[in-house]
């Protein structure tokens, strides 16, 4: 019996090659978006698992409860915390302090073994030899017990080790640092996975730390944020105890920051109580399983639609004395078959699809889904379910047909009038696709928006570098050199550029009252720093040379006019580092740090000419001739700087790399994939439906004919319910998709045009007249004959 | 064998009531051959249908075998269906999608007939109708009277003791015709009670008895062969 039904399923599969096509295209797509998503959404809640110690690590954070602030929360803190309010808690078993080496925001630092082939090197930090306790680093030379207890050592990630030393062995070799430090090499550690919070490329014992960087008694200060701190939990202990002790442990010196720890469980997803981004995957989860949906509700359809083939094998099954049941576990049985297939096809589709969208989106590599137990339970219950649903009303009016009735081929007349089931699916997939296309549009356009939205500042011809340097002397002769080539339009340097985060204080300014604070961002700017990133002035003035007096003087952006409730700010005093500065100006705001945040209060003081031991240097390049100027900074700057060590690159790489603009150019890319693929569903699910009811409606169909009714005369009737259906369901899916929009994380929001709404309902509207005029005419080619005979 | 009292069966739409058949009393012996004839409409096939247990009555006795069954559940009705009814049918009815040999196994497997049985029974049956070379053919390959023939094969295989023939020659050229009726007669030699609906006078002669129906009513019986019960 179940044998014959395979028989029997593979014989019309290959006897109606194009429906059973269909069939099994909508199922497999349907299935590989939903185990596409489901893995690119199990990967981000498979950060840090890694970690065998995982439930027990927490990250030290600070809740900054200033209400001007738009930023609230920073795991930047400071040593002390961690050296001495949290030392002797008993909740904890081990504590790792944590801080860039160099400013990994900023730039990386050039390593080398012969001091002559230096790779520029990002994230390195130095830490704790109890980072070792608390991460799980797999060793693959060197003994993890005492990596970094002595002094300038330095462990390295195979990746690292394999670029320093190509041939292996790096164990007990020396590294050389910006040419000028000596480590020696005591461990190498196999890279950690890329979803990984805290993903160091080489580590340096704390221990140098001070002798390293010259900053002293770091251990006992509470000023300087620049410090992580993770620490380990004791077997069964919890973090809030730790939290009502250290909560208010900086009363005496900053009131308004509260410690506390933050379970690593959170620290990608949520790590500052800000629900966006479980929003952007709750979405993207929702749009998966509607497309899941929408794909069953075509499996129903279409398995419908072929069974109205196959009524005189039902008739003959009843005659012969097949009862209801095992009919109705034949048509179950095949529905099943077809959806388990289907999802194994499906899976491996996704398993070949996977290393492509990686490439395409940048999602990091996924491990194979059959190792992801969670995933095969889900994937195997979803198939059975929908297999079961949409298996359930084909079985169910199959087997409910009288013997007579199926023999004649009689079909069971629907009441004309009223709402069939038919209706409701027609109405429920049209919403669902029109729905799915505008939020498609929504979250391109808004990608989009923030990708290309005005960043207040050149982003496009500028190249920078960093430069760590004991040189001293001025920077104005390596800048005429520079400005006499027509390939560069203006140059100058500062300690920070946009797209790389300065520090900050909380400050008091003019008017304020004496306890009240706000978080304000400074950076230390060149004269020709606002022309050479094209920065616009609001009010007053940018720094001169002809004013002496400008190094005790500021300039300020628009947010921080707005915070500090100024109506005339040009002459205004704040109070930074101790020293009060006088605003002369204001510069419109610019995006400094990420498309994603809003703009932060930002104070720019004023460089002298002379250039500085960590500073970034920045030309403005004429358009079209990056490769030329690339060529002539290489070459004044290595004349000026011999001794360092320093790589321009375009400014564009860092806005690229921004994680903000990352993650929504992957939900960009990944939206217009669901866009196409729902646009493919619908019209496989139209072309099922309208399958279905041509069948049913070919006897009118010829007798139509027969009397000579014209083909224009006959597609209306045949169409016009559908169009109808079609503008009810936009009822349905356009305040469905406003509230997605309203729903939308990020504090830059683009305006929402009715077009967006209007576009995505007329290409679904020309999928479903295209498709139905498609099998229309289909239907109205064959000759009236044909069709009375079978009747 | 079979006894139908007072039989009546009306089709109902929203607005019109169509007898199909009109207060109908019947009764056929084990081993009898009967021939209905009579005009398009007139109730041949419902009258059929009912025989068959496909279709019920709306008032009316019918004693299968002595049973009343004319109240039975859908259940009931296959269960007593199975088996011990067979059906031929003008247009065949086989089904496109099972081979010849699938095709005559259907009623065996409605059964539950064990493989090996099943095979037996059908490759017996298949070469008994010279139709086994046959047997892993698809239905369109074959011609008209060599369907008929697999179709007569899936009727027989239970050895049922009712045959229900529905115009089986209805579709076939007279030579295929006269085979299907040679069969026929084969298998009412052999106590297989025989019912024919058919438009062939020709045909309904070969019968031990006509009856005849006109508008839902029994209008004449006429039996020209005198039949003799077996038991």
């Amino acid at each position: 019996m179940i044998l014959q039904s395979v028989y029997m399923l593979l014989r019309r599969i290959f006897k109606d090659k194009l429906l059973y096509f269909i069939i099994f295209a909508n199922l497999i797509i349907g299935y590989a978006t939903f185990i596409v998503i489901s893995q690119f959404i199990s990967g981000e809640f498979m950060w840090d698992r890694n970690n065998t110690k995982y439930d027990r690590i927490y990250r030290l954070q600070l809740f900054m409860d200033q209400k001007e602030n738009t930023i609230k929360h920073t795991w930047s803190t400071t040593a002390a915390l961690s050296r001495k309010d949290l030392a002797d808690l008993p909740e904890i078993e081990k504590i790792a302090l944590i801080h860039d080496v160099g400013d990994n925001n900023k730039s990386g630092v050039f390593l080398s073994v012969d001091k002559r082939n230096q790779f520029l090197t990002r994230f390195g930090y130095y830490a704790d030899q109890s980072v070792f306790d608390i991460f799980t680093f797999k060793f693959i030379e060197g003994d993890p017990r005492q990596a970094l207890t002595q002094p300038y050592s330095i462990v390295l990630s195979k990746e690292l080790a394999n670029k320093l030393f190509p041939g292996g062995n790096a164990l007990g070799k020396q590294v050389y640092g910006e040419n000028k430090v000596v480590f020696n090499v005591t461990g190498v550690y196999d890279d950690l996975p890329e979803r990984s919070t805290w993903r160091p490329v080489y580590l340096l014992p704390m221990l140098s730390f001070s002798a390293l960087t010259g900053y002293n008694n770091y251990e006992t200060n509470y000023w300087g944020y620049s410090f992580y701190t993770y620490v380990l939990l004791k077997p069964n202990a919890t973090a809030s105890p730790v939290d009502n002790k250290i909560f208010n442990t900086l009363k005496d010196f900053r009131k308004e920051h509260h410690p506390y720890l933050r379970p690593m469980s959170k620290l990608n997803l949520n790590p500052f109580f800000d629900p966006s981004l479980y929003i952007a995957l709750g979405l993207l989860t929702f749009l998966s399983v509607l497309i899941l949906v929408l794909s069953s509700i075509n499996f129903i359809n279409l398995q419908t639609a072929s069974a109205t083939n196959r009524f005189r094998e039902i008739g003959i099954k009843k005659t012969l004395g097949f009862n209801k049941k095992r009919l109705w576990l034949q048509f179950m049985f095949e529905s099943m078959i077809t959806t388990v297939v289907a999802a194994l096809i499906a899976i491996f589709a996704a398993q070949l699809a996977l290393p492509l969208l990686n490439n395409m989106l940048g999602w990091g590599t996924f491990p194979n889904i059959l190792e992801n137990p969670t995933l095969i339970f889900i994937i195997i219950a979803v198939t059975l379910i929908t297999g079961f649903l949409s298996g359930m009303h084909p079985a169910f009016v199959i087997s409910s047909y009288s013997p007579v009735a199926a023999l004649k081929q009689k079909f069971i007349t629907e009441k004309s009038n009223g709402v069939s089931l038919k209706k409701v699916l027609v109405t429920i997939q049209f919403s669902i696709s029109v729905f799915m296309l505008i939020v498609a549009f929504i979250i391109y356009r808004q990608t989009k928006f923030m990708l290309t939205k005005d960043m207040g500042f050149n982003n496009q011809t500028i190249l920078f570098s960093n430069i760590i340097t004991n040189k001293k002397g001025p920077f104005e002769p390596l800048r005429q050199s520079l400005l006499e080539n027509r390939e560069i339009k203006d140059v100058c340097f500062s300690d920070y550029i946009p797209f790389i985060l300065p520090g900050g204080e909380d400050l008091n300014w003019e008017g304020s009252k004496p306890d009240e604070k706000v978080f304000v961002r400074y950076s230390n700017i060149s004269y020709d720093f606002v022309p050479t990133y094209e920065l616009k002035m609001l009010y007053g003035r940018n720094f001169s040379k002809e004013f002496p007096a400008d190094r005790n003087k500021c300039l300020i952006n628009e947010t921080a006019v707005k915070v500090f409730g100024w109506q005339e700010p040009i002459g205004k005093r704040i109070k930074a580092s101790g020293k009060n500065y006088e605003v002369i100006g204001v510069i419109k705001n610019y995006t400094v740090q990420s498309v994603f945040n809003p703009e932060e209060p930002h104070l720019y003081r004023l460089l002298p000419d002379s250039v500085i031991s960590d500073g970034i240097y920045s030309v403005n390049f004429a358009k079209g001739k990056e490769k030329k100027a690339m060529e002539i900074v290489k070459d004044e700057f290595q004349k000026y700087f011999p001794d360092d060590a320093f790589e321009f690159t375009n400014i564009q790489t860092l806005i690229q790399n921004d994680t903000a603009a990352k993650a929504f150019k992957g939900l960009q890319k990944i939206t217009s994939l669901i866009a196409i693929l729902t646009i493919l569903i619908s019209s496989i699910g139209i072309f099922g439906l309208i399958l279905f009811m041509t069948q049913r409606k070919m006897k009118e169909v010829g007798i139509r004919k027969v009397l000579g009714f014209s083909y224009g005369n006959l597609y209306l009737t045949l169409s016009s319910w559908f169009i109808r259906l079609i503008f009810v369901s936009l009822v349905m899916a356009w305040p469905a998709a406003y509230y997605v929009y309203k729903v939308l994380p990020g504090a830059n929001k683009y305006g929402l045009q009715i077009w967006e709404f209007l576009l995505a309902s007329v290409i679904i509207l020309i999928v479903a007249v295209a498709t139905i005029s498609y099998q229309i005419i289909r239907a109205l080619k064959v000759r009236p004959v044909e069709i009375l005979k079978d009747e | 064998m079979i006894q139908i009292v007072n039989l009546s069966k009306i089709f109902r739409t929203e607005m019109v009531e169509t007898t199909a058949l009109h207060n109908v009393s019947l009764e056929v012996n084990n081993g009898e051959f009967v021939a209905v004839m009579g005009p398009s409409g007139c109730g041949k096939s419902t009258l059929l249908n009912i025989l068959g247990l496909l279709d019920s009555s709306d008032s009316g006795e019918y004693y299968f075998d002595g049973t009343e069954v004319s109240r039975f559940s859908e259940k009931q009705r296959t269960n007593l269906r199975k088996g011990n009814i067979g059906f031929i049918f003008q247009s065949f009815n086989l089904i496109d999608d099972l081979n010849i040999y699938e095709n005559v196994e259907l009623p065996l497997l409605a059964l539950g007939e064990s493989q090996s049985v099943r095979k037996t029974k059908v490759e017996e049956i298949l070469e008994k109708m010279r139709i086994g070379h046959r047997r892993n053919h698809f239905p369109r390959q074959l011609s008209g009277g060599q369907q008929q023939r697999v179709a007569i094969a899936r009727a027989l295989i239970t050895r049922p003791k009712l045959i229900l023939a529905d115009e089986p020659t209805g579709n076939l050229d007279s030579i295929n015709g006269e085979q299907v009726m040679e069969l026929l007669e084969e298998m009412n030699a052999t106590g297989t009670t025989i019912i024919m609906v058919t438009h062939s006078l020709n045909h309904a002669e070969r019968a031990h008895r006509i009856v005849n129906l006109f508008d839902g009513h029994l209008v004449m019986e006429r039996s020209d062969k005198v039949f003799e019960p077996v038991i």
